[in-house]
């Protein structure tokens, strides 16, 4: 970890004109910027100098506004080839998509810190397998921790069933890793117990998208640019996934773009907004749905919903009820819920449901939602008032967690439906889908066994099994943890880690021998007993699931110690080249999985290289939208492997899906829904796949479904989490400056002295009301914070329910503090509070309720309520060295 | 202390960052020439050799250089000046805030100098002081904002440092700039190039 005190270098090494040059793509969020790592030996000390000629980039320094400069965080110094190599990573100045031009943000453009070296804070990378002996983590070799982990593997799997054997992994670090993960854990495994790292169990995050028809990832990032009206849903994309915004959203604003902001607070992108005709919609958290409808209710009082292409493009009452081919029963929101509660006959039908609900009438919309109605009556005219020439307004939606995550299924239906209103989905700039969050690298090695789920919806399928409730219930014995801050990631977090400890160090089966027999004997107690054993492989030894519960650690490679593929948010796959070396005996995920799986006997994990495995996976990505399989066609026919064809296709890389035309080129995909698109005539040749996807919609029909989106399914919970006496809402959520659960950020000094600790935003009213000052140190608490107890099979329709839980007493109370440091701001709504959203000691997830969207299984992780006191005052109110009070919503 | 900078003033600064968007590298020429940015100081290496060549100037050590004087300074009145010479990227400013600031010089410990070039891509950053929180910023390009109370930490936004801070010594009412903390951007070294 690295402490706050920065010292800035006041110089810089250049590359020299004869540096390597290797192209990659940024590690951390959805937009994937292109990277050029410029690298050369430390030997011999030949750096590059201030003239053209002396330096790789051909450029004079000082470089002028917007050149190849090098701050001294885009430099490093690496092993390559057991050899001192220095690195400058800065955003690729060529690059022609994405970032245009070499735009890059703070997280990105400071990535060259995040590679392992032993004279700065990633000392700590995990070096070499370890297990826990008299509770302390010891090296040991590669073969015995295989050894152990595949033996107690197959124990548990024999004896307790492979739902015992729990895997919770991210679910975008690199196809070749994934694939192999879900390859062991769904096809060779075959265990429900699986969840990614964002969601208590194997679900999709917008259900609503899902049954309308809408892709999350449709829209191109020219789509954002090419909108006239732009509504953002839970995040301000200049905090978050910051090109899209500087690049993409920032000049169409610039050039008369109305951007609408639905969120709690004012950050920079929302304010630059409103700055330039745009308009903020200040909602209270989980309200979002009243507010969607409430502007659907003008828009169709108004008779501004988009006519022709409703006609064309909905499905009616035929349309609606024609399932896939295979009767009704199979259409999606049939499997999750009661009959009829979202389905509709046609638009005519959910406009007569939307007009009948009083909760969506203005005045009653604008009391609960906190937003006033003339900003409510304003977005719907910029989103749908035709201009006075008759024509529309291109309108596109960008939703994200702050929305999706509060009340996952009902607002998810809601914005699918308001976006279907205005026509937007499947034309150039009249696009719908996610921002995103992390990259797409998540490939399927297998298909998940829901019919082994215990979990089952009254009257209707199994459901994805709930693997936090179950391990919660002791039904996990064995829990192979990957890449993923489990715990603080998933709500109730303080009460979930509890019940960890108890499982594991609380047992009282520990490791005292590197006795092999003696090991497993004892692990072997351990699970007997009810206990648990976890597995945990990662770049870092995570608190507390590595450093304090873990049995045994496998210690992982990551970007830039390996060749990876992996898509962006317009589904643009490229290649991440290895130009390092991993740190000790640090092994890519996939290698872990293959020796781990051939220890445990299972077929088909026979990889040499990340390229075997990510040829392999290309075939099971055809028909997604991730599918590459024409590359890896392309490739063999010229002689190539799939990486190095993605290798020549630089940080362009190739937007899927892929398609191979007669001369054997390749042409991307810009669009999926891309109603305007015209296909080969005489239909896919070869190995080439149409899916309906790139033409038409993800439904039934490839028509949108236009769906109801019921406010009493949410608002038994919403209205017991709501704030209650003298407490806030705790909402939480990403910020700029930090990446994830800061696993790479605590090891920068510049963004510890930026943020040192965990924080929260309060409203001056708030914090005036309760004698915060900024700077304060802060008690954030909450003493009702409901938890499912057990994993139920659902009876009676409501069974399901908050309501339903609570009555047949399933939900227990706990408490939940955590502290932070006060930041006193004009930039957030009265009445809410906003948190950091993964500091792993403080972890804002601990102050909401652990109780699953009941139709979805998907958290609303946005709902935390706490009460805030002061406790004293933090080093910072009164030191100048790090941490800045100043609010985050300063326009020009 | 009569230095004036060939900058434009805030609306127009708007209208150029409005202008350029992103087509930025296209139009980064005509953006520079646009915001008047600064000669280069040349020497002339090897003259009347043949091997005689213009290459930009090079000093040492940071110079002490009297930049302003304490009592001519208003309050949350930026006054302009360059350091450490008069290349690219050397455009500062000196401000007295009326509240307490790191590295801050006076009896208030409140004035403070900062060089202008936004430390993400170079954006020029005149103009853009903000009284009520003590701020330079946002950058026209990506809108990243610098808080002058705390040795030009960024705020929010997209800079890889803080803003480079003007090390200031106090000696009677003459203000003197004496080094900078942090590398200036475009530079790769803030007294060599």
């Amino acid at each position: 970890m690295s402490t706050p005190y920065y010292i800035p270098d006041e110089n810089v090494p250049l590359p020299p004109a004869d540096a390597e040059v290797i192209t990659t793509a940024c590690d951390y969020c959805i937009v994937a910027c292109g990277y050029k790592v410029y690298r050369w030996p430390v030997k011999g000390g030949k750096n590059g100098g201030a003239m053209a000629d002396q330096n790789a980039f051909g450029e004079d320094f000082p470089v002028q506004a917007l050149g190849p400069w090098v701050a001294p965080n885009q430099h490093n110094i690496v092993l390559h080839d057991g050899e001192p190599h220095h690195v400058v990573i800065i955003p690729d100045k060529a690059a022609e998509a994405v970032n245009v031009n070499g735009d890059s943000s703070l997280r990105g453009g400071c990535i060259a810190q995040k590679c392992y070296n032993p004279e700065t804070p990633t000392r700590d990378r995990l070096k070499s397998p370890m297990m826990r002996i008299y509770g302390m983590l010891q090296p040991v070799t590669w073969d015995f921790a295989l050894d152990i982990a595949a033996e107690m593997a197959k124990y548990v799997i024999a004896k307790f069933g492979a739902n015992a054997y729990g895997v919770k992994s991210y679910s975008y670090q690199y196809i070749e890793n994934t694939y192999a993960i879900r390859k062991y854990a769904l096809r060779s495994v075959n265990t429900a117990n699986f969840a990614n790292h964002d969601a208590p169990s194997n679900v999709g995050a917008t259900p609503g998208f899902r049954d309308a028809g809408f892709d999350n990832f449709g829209p191109s990032y020219q789509d954002w640019k090419d909108a006239e009206t732009l509504l953002i849903c839970g995040t301000d994309p200049y905090e978050t996934k910051t090109i899209m915004f500087t690049q993409w959203i920032m000049p169409a604003i610039q050039g008369g773009q109305k951007a609408i902001f639905m969120v709690p607070r004012k950050t920079a992108g929302v304010a630059f907004a409103e700055q330039n005709g745009g308009l903020w919609l200040d909602v209270n958290p989980g309200t979002d749905l009243l507010l969607v409808n409430a502007i659907a209710r003008v828009i169709v009082e108004n008779g501004w919903q988009d006519k022709e292409w409703i006609e064309k493009w909905v499905n009616d009452k035929w349309g609606s009820s024609s399932g896939f081919g295979q009767g009704t029963r199979n259409t999606p929101w049939q499997w999750r819920t009661t009959w009829g509660k979202f389905q509709t006959k046609g638009f005519d039908d959910w406009s007569k449901w939307l007009l009948g609900q009083d909760e969506f009438a203005l005045d009653a919309a604008s009391e609960v939602t906190g937003v006033d109605a003339a900003k409510i009556k304003l977005a719907a005219e910029m989103m749908a008032k035709p201009k006075e020439d008759g024509s529309r307004p291109k309108t596109s939606i960008m939703i994200e967690k702050g929305f999706y995550w509060s009340n996952n299924t009902g607002n998810t239906e809601a914005i699918a439906a308001l976006g279907i209103t205005v026509g937007a989905g499947g034309r150039p700039g009249q696009m719908i889908g996610r921002a995103g969050g992390h990259q797409r690298g998540g490939v399927s090695g297998g298909s998940y066994p829901r019919n082994k789920s215990p979990m089952k919806l009254p009257g209707r399928r199994r459901r994805a099994l709930d693997t936090d409730t179950w391990t919660v219930s002791g039904h996990t014995r064995m829990a192979h943890v990957i890449g993923t801050t489990w715990i603080q990631s998933m709500l109730g977090s303080q009460q979930l880690s509890q019940r960890f400890h108890e499982l594991t160090r609380g047992n009282p089966h520990q490791i005292q021998s590197i006795n092999r027999d003696k090991i497993l004997e004892t692990l072997k107690a351990r699970v007997d007993s009810g206990g648990m054993v976890i597995v945990n492989q990662d770049i870092y030894l995570v608190d507390p699931i590595g450093n304090q519960f873990a049995d045994i650690i496998f210690p992982a490679a990551t970007w830039g110690e390996e060749d990876f593929l992996r898509a962006n948010g317009e589904r643009r796959v490229r290649l991440y080249q290895k130009f390092y070396d991993a740190p000790g005996e640090a092994k890519p995920d996939w290698w872990i999985i293959s020796q781990l799986a051939k220890k445990m006997g299972f077929d088909g994990y026979d990889w040499e290289t990340s390229n075997d495995v990510a040829e392999e996976a290309a075939k099971f990505t055809r028909g997604s939208r991730k599918d590459f399989n024409m590359v890896k066609i392309a490739a063999h026919r010229e002689g190539k492997t799939l990486h190095e064809k993605f290798r020549e296709m630089g940080t362009n890389g190739i937007q899927a899906p892929v398609y191979m035309n007669a001369d054997g080129s390749l042409m991307g995909t810009v669009r999926l829904h891309d109603t305007t698109r015209k296909l080969p005539a005489d239909g896919p040749t070869a190995a080439n796949m149409f899916n309906k996807k790139l033409t038409h919609f993800n439904s039934q029909t490839g028509k949108c479904n236009i769906q109801k989106s019921p406010w009493s399914l949410f608002s038994d919970y919403w209205e017991w989490m709501k704030p209650k006496g003298d407490e806030l809402w705790c909402t939480s959520g990403r910020a700029n400056e930090r990446w994830q659960s800061g696993f790479d950020d605590t090891r920068r000094p510049y963004i510890v002295q930026r943020w040192p600790d965990n924080w929260v935003e309060i409203n001056e009213d708030d914090a005036a009301a309760r004698g915060i000052e900024s700077g304060d140190m802060v008690l954030l608490s909450n003493d009702r914070v409901p938890a499912l107890k057990d994993i139920i099979l659902g009876v009676e329709g409501s069974d399901y329910s908050f309501a339903g839980q609570m009555a047949n007493g399933n939900v227990e109370l706990s408490e939940a503090s955590v502290t932070a440091v006060a930041i006193v701001t004009r930039a957030v709504k009265k009445g809410v509070m906003y948190m950091d959203f993964l500091h792993t000691s403080q972890p804002a997830n601990a102050l909401a309720g652990r109780v699953v969207d009941w139709i979805s299984g998907n958290y609303n992780y946005k709902m935390g309520v706490a009460k805030v006191t002061k406790i004293g005052e933090s080093p910072y109110k009164h030191s100048f060295r790090s941490m800045s009070f100043a609010p985050r919503d300063i326009v020009i | 202390m009569s230095h004036e900078l060939q900058k434009p003033t805030g609306e127009r600064r708007k209208e150029i960052a409005k202008a350029i968007g992103h087509k930025c590298l296209v139009s980064r020429r005509n953006f520079l020439i646009s915001t008047g940015v600064t000669t280069t100081i040349m020497i002339t290496m090897n003259p009347g050799t043949p091997m005689a060549e213009e290459v930009p100037a090079q000093i040492t050590e940071f110079p002490r250089k009297l930049i302003a004087k304490m009592s001519e300074l208003e309050l949350d009145k930026p006054f302009d000046f360059s350091y450490p010479d008069e290349g690219e990227h050397a455009d500062s400013m000196i401000v007295k805030m009326g509240v307490k600031a790191g590295g801050g010089i006076g009896e208030g410990q409140d004035v403070v100098a900062f060089n202008y070039a936004c430390t993400h891509q170079g954006g020029s950053l005149y103009d853009s002081y903000k009284p009520d929180t003590k701020s330079l910023g946002a950058c026209p390009l990506h809108l990243s904002t610098y808080d002058l109370t705390r040795h030009g930490i960024l705020i929010s936004g997209q800079a890889y440092q803080s803003l480079p801070q003007v090390l200031l010594e106090l000696d009677g009412d003459d203000i003197y700039a004496t080094g900078i903390f942090g590398l200036i951007f475009g530079r790769k070294d803030n007294l060599h190039g």
